[in-house]
């Protein structure tokens, strides 16, 4: 199996997959086309909230469990600003990004000194916070009566309402959010989350601000989720506090971890398998099975950590090995048994 | 790969299994989870009258049949739900969803799919004005609410009432309709509280609420919950009646002696039941030994105003939807169990209101408003 | 003059309403506090353990119609070896991993047995019959002017104390309480000392686990509502409790419980009852940006 991936090349492969997608809304799959799109559509918005959460624990090593909060302000961001103003989907995905990396920063300045479990405790509290607040502001939100009527996002004029058109919307956004986040981790500031995940004081001592470097990737990530929320709204035209429970946030993180942490190719494909999964598990199983099915998310998360702590893909473990034995290397040289030679420095070990 | 085949295979034979000889009627509703009790009033309300439709020749010689769609009255796996429904080319009506915000989720789909879909449940004001493809045979929220105001001032004379409200949009929706009546009727709302359906502590509010000596504790919110408000205020040595809205309208209240004495407006009555109804409660007690619910009732009606517009015009859904909107007037009414039922330009309709309460472990009708 | 009477006896009803509550709280926290204390872990699931408990003693009453008392504590001893398992199957093999993976084990198991509740009792909320319970718990204790105490209240509270004691006691007098404060002091030097890590941590889980399972029978019989959503979130405000009264504390734990009880009852009676949930989240997260030591624990460098 792993030969057999590693001797295809990457480019052409991603390609072929590219054209596959593409041409999918054409293929003749009957009265079910719909459905199928409909199905490919959520998983491919799972990939960019998977890509979004995927930056705080996949690349500096950090549970965020308030990952729900921002989406939901993303979307209700755009559900409001749809509603009462009228304004184009096109200003207002950039829009609820930018709130939500506004509410990122707030909430990640003050929090991310604190150790992991503090970390991840607050943003489980600050994601709590926020539905409540949806629930209960009704002036703002219309609380439990939910905030029908949005309208859908226009192109040149023309209204999107069919499957299809939103499917090819979400790719756009997926391409969008995979060229951001595949740059990034390639750039110094990847190299240097990368640094803090696997080593914090090793980092810290090759000259990075960590504070500054987790809060950034914490806006990042925030401002995905908003962005995907933004785009669930204007597809979903209602929305209601009850689509942002907490389980959403596990949810995300179990395709995370499926997929191996940090890994981009693997987050994608972990939402790819299990979003239509769990669509087929819906018409296998019976029902009171099927609402139990966060179980499966549950057993997945422990089983993965104590047994494949690097998700399912195997080429992804092999660059994940590299990048952590150049961690590894840089940490003995700190701590003085390794020579100075041997060490590669943290922002090298692409190259 | 052969996961992939089995995916497609799979959602070809869920979706599409055109060779089918039976119609089917989509009926949508939580089956499963804590409102499941009543998901299963909307059940047996669908399989008696399709039983029914059935044993009768079926709909001009074909067999009818609901096919069930759980949701868990969660909004979101409504929206799937509807998508399910609305992209099989044999459902040509839906008869649901249950709560107001599943309706609401599942509404855009329906919409742009052309498919009518009659609630027999969902009483958000909201809904009529939505889409032309909703209709419902339920009253709404602000007539109940009204209606509520109304009874307690007129046959029970409370004057001084404090509401303990779900943070829902059902709930909220009644109490708002409630207040206003209250205000006009000069009944004094001393205060309202708010509780969540994962709520299991609610000594604090009736703590405050036993300070402010009510009358009455007005409860518009669902059975389990309220369930436990009654223990719960009966240990806090509250005297003060309790009542409620349809939500309450299940035999799991009478689980527990302290709700004795409370009362709820409910759409349909045993006792007040017209002729058309008497074999409906007659085959429901003999089935499952005792009164059908409200649910049960309306969804039957429901059920059987889509069975009567297929009949009309067969399985064309945007014929189906002109033919439900024709159903206009008192004079081309449907005539079901739950009395006579005919739409308004949004959808909704106009249906009365009853009081039943519950003494010595059963429900009985109470004194009606004249 | 009326009036002050009014006012005073509704807010010593919420202070009885929370001071119960807050025992509950203490409970679940030295759950927490002693896992925390150890492997500095935030053991999730725990809230899980406490639905155990309460779902256990529930189903053996109405199911096997066990004698209430002695289904409790089967119940207790249940939930006790079960953390040990918990434990064994869960968290020792990833020890040494990094803490984002034990953090992930313990989410993951969390939303596992909640979800194993869910399928083997349902969704729906689940009581006790009024007959399978002592008549004296629904008969009231105490009663002047507006103010009711029940038996429950008073026999939640006397359970609380008793066990906090002993608690007190095991940690204080006993050699495995000594072997507990010395591994959260120093892992690696309490084994050079000779002391069994693995069995001590067990014995700590056990012993947390009991506890919680106190706490869920408690509950499951003051509300009598028992679901397979119980324990998540009176976890997290159980854990917000240990983190006010400082982790890794066990008076802390009591303090922490007592206060975010009535804080809890004065907020919902005083200031709104639609963000009740949310003054724990609120005090949880002022607490661990602006004192990540709590009240009374034992204030520790930031480790990294």
């Amino acid at each position: 199996m792993k030969q057999l991936l590693d001797k295809i090349p990457q480019r052409q492969a991603t390609a072929g997959l590219l054209i596959c997608v593409l041409i999918l809304p054409w293929l003749p799959l009957g009265d079910s086309t719909n459905y199928i799109l409909r199905v490919l559509t959520m998983a491919m918005l799972y990939m960019v909230l998977a890509l979004g959460l995927n930056i705080v624990p996949g690349f500096n090593g950090l549970l965020d469990l308030g990952f729900v909060g921002f989406y939901g302000i993303g979307a209700y961001t755009a559900g409001l600003l749809t509603v009462h103003f009228g304004i184009s989907f096109w200003i207002i995905v950039p829009l609820a990004a930018l709130n939500g990396a506004l509410w990122g920063i707030l909430l990640g300045a003050p929090t991310l000194r604190l150790t992991g479990d503090y970390f991840a405790i607050v943003t489980f509290g600050f994601s709590e916070l926020v539905v409540m607040t949806m629930r209960n502001e009704l002036w703002l939100t219309r609380g439990p009566m939910g905030l029908p009527g949005i309208a859908p996002p226009s192109i040149f004029g023309h209204e999107i309402t069919l499957d299809w058109e939103y499917f090819y919307l979400v790719i756009f956004l997926l391409i969008v959010v995979v060229f951001i986040v595949s740059r990034l981790q390639d750039s110094k500031i990847g190299r240097a989350w990368f640094g803090i995940r696997e080593n914090e004081i090793a980092a810290q001592c090759c000259g990075i601000n960590l504070i500054q470097y987790k809060v950034t990737a914490f806006a990042i990530s925030a401002s995905i989720g908003a962005a995907g929320g933004a785009f669930f709204a204007n597809w979903f035209k209602f929305i209601h506090p009850d689509m942002f429970k907490f389980w959403e946030s596990v949810l995300i993180l179990c395709l995370i971890v499926l997929g191996g942490l940090g890994s981009i190719v693997g987050t994608m494909l972990g939402a790819l398998v299990m979003i239509p999964l769990f669509e087929i598990l819906r018409t296998v199983l019976p029902q009171e099975l099927f609402n139990a099915r966060y179980l499966i998310y549950g057993a997945t998360l422990v089983i993965m950590m104590r047994l494949r702590p690097d998700g399912l893909l195997p080429f992804i473990q092999d660059r994940e090995k590299k990048a952590k034995q150049a961690a590894e290397r840089l940490s003995d040289y700190l701590a003085g048994t390794r020579k100075p030679e041997q060490a590669i420095p943290v922002s090298s070990t692409k190259e | 790969m052969k996961k992939l085949l089995i995916l497609l295979v799979s959602i070809f034979f869920l979706t599409g299994s055109a060779w089918a000889k039976t119609i089917k009627i989509g009926v949508a509703g939580p089956f499963t989870g804590p409102l499941a009790s009543f998901g299963e009033q909307l059940k047996i309300g669908a399989t008696m009258k399709a039983a029914e439709v059935n044993a009768a020749g079926g709909i001009n010689g074909n067999k009818v049949e609901p096919v069930f769609m759980d949701e868990l009255c969660d909004p979101k796996e409504a929206a799937t739900v509807g998508t399910k429904l609305a992209n099989d080319k044999n459902i040509s009506i839906v008869i649901g969803h249950l709560c107001s915000s599943s309706t609401l989720a599942a509404l855009p789909i329906y919409r742009s799919a052309k498919l009518p879909a009659i609630s027999p449940t969902s009483t958000n004001v909201s809904i009529g004005k939505m889409s032309p493809y909703y209709f419902r045979n339920v009253y709404r929220d602000d007539f109940q609410g009204l209606f509520l105001a109304q009874y307690i001032k007129k046959v029970k004379n409370f004057k001084k009432v404090a509401i303990f409200y779900e943070v829902n949009d059902y709930s909220m929706g009644l109490m708002s309709a409630f207040m206003k009546e209250a205000l006009k009727l000069k009944i004094n709302i001393l205060g309202t509280e708010a509780y969540t359906n994962e709520t299991t502590d609610f000594k604090p509010q009736l703590t405050k609420f036993k300070m402010m000596r009510p009358d009455a504790i007005f409860v518009p919110g669902y059975h389990p919950q309220a369930l436990l408000i009654a223990s719960q205020a009966a240990s806090l040595g509250i005297k003060a009646k309790m009542f409620g809205a349809d939500g309450l309208d299940n035999p799991t209240m009478l689980d527990n002696p302290d709700t004795d004495g409370l009362f709820v407006t409910t759409p349909f009555l045993v006792e007040s039941a017209g002729p058309a109804a008497k074999s409906f409660i007659a085959k429901h007690r003999k089935d499952r030994g005792e009164d059908p619910g409200w649910m049960t009732a309306n969804t039957y009606d429901a059920f059987g105003m889509a069975v009567q517009a297929i009949k009309a015009v067969g399985e064309n859904r945007v014929k189906i939807r002109d033919y439900l909107a024709g159903i206009n007037s008192k004079e081309n009414g449907y005539d079901g169990v739950t009395g006579l039922t005919y739409f308004d330009g949004n959808g909704d309709c106009l249906k009365s209101a009853y009081v039943k309460e519950i003494k010595d472990g059963k429900w009985i009708s109470a004194q009606q408003m004249q | 003059m009326e009036n002050l009477l009014e006012m005073s006896s509704l807010f010593l009803q919420q202070l009885v309403n929370g001071i119960t509550l807050g025992g509950v709280y203490a409970l679940i926290a030295v759950g927490y506090t002693m896992v925390y204390g150890v492997i500095q872990l935030i053991n999730f699931a725990h809230g899980e353990i406490y639905m155990f408990g309460a779902f256990l003693a529930f189903a053996m009453v109405t199911v096997f119609n066990v004698p209430f008392f002695m289904a409790a504590i089967l119940s207790i001893i249940i939930c006790a070896c079960f953390g040990i398992v918990l434990d064994i199957i869960a968290y020792r093999p990833l020890r040494k991993a990094p803490r984002l993976a034990a953090l992930i084990t313990a989410i993951g198991m969390s939303l596992f047995l909640q979800n194993l509740a869910l399928m083997i009792w349902g969704g729906e909320i689940q009581s006790y019959p009024r007959e399978a319970l002592p008549a004296f718990f629904y008969q009231e204790a105490i009663a002047f002017g507006d103010v009711t105490i029940t038996w429950i209240q008073v026999f939640i509270l006397l359970v609380t104390v008793i066990f906090m004691a002993t608690l007190h006691f095991i940690i204080h007098r006993t050699a495995v309480g000594t072997a507990m404060r010395a591994i959260s002091q120093d892992k690696t030097t309490a084994a050079l000392m000779g002391i069994n890590v693995n069995r001590v941590i067990s014995f700590t889980f056990a012993l947390g686990s009991g506890l919680g399972a106190v706490a869920g029978i408690l509950v499951g019989l003051y509300y009598n509502a028992i679901f397979h959503m119980m324990g998540f979130i009176m976890g997290v405000k159980a854990f917000a409790a240990a983190v006010l009264g400082g982790i890794g504390s066990v008076p802390g734990a009591m303090l922490g419980g007592g206060l975010l009880g009535v804080a809890e009852a004065l907020g919902a009676g005083y200031l709104s009852s639609a963000y009740r949930d949310g003054i724990s989240y609120g005090v949880m997260i002022l607490i661990i940006l602006f004192k990540p030591s709590g009240l009374i624990g034992r204030s520790t460098t930031e480790r990294v």
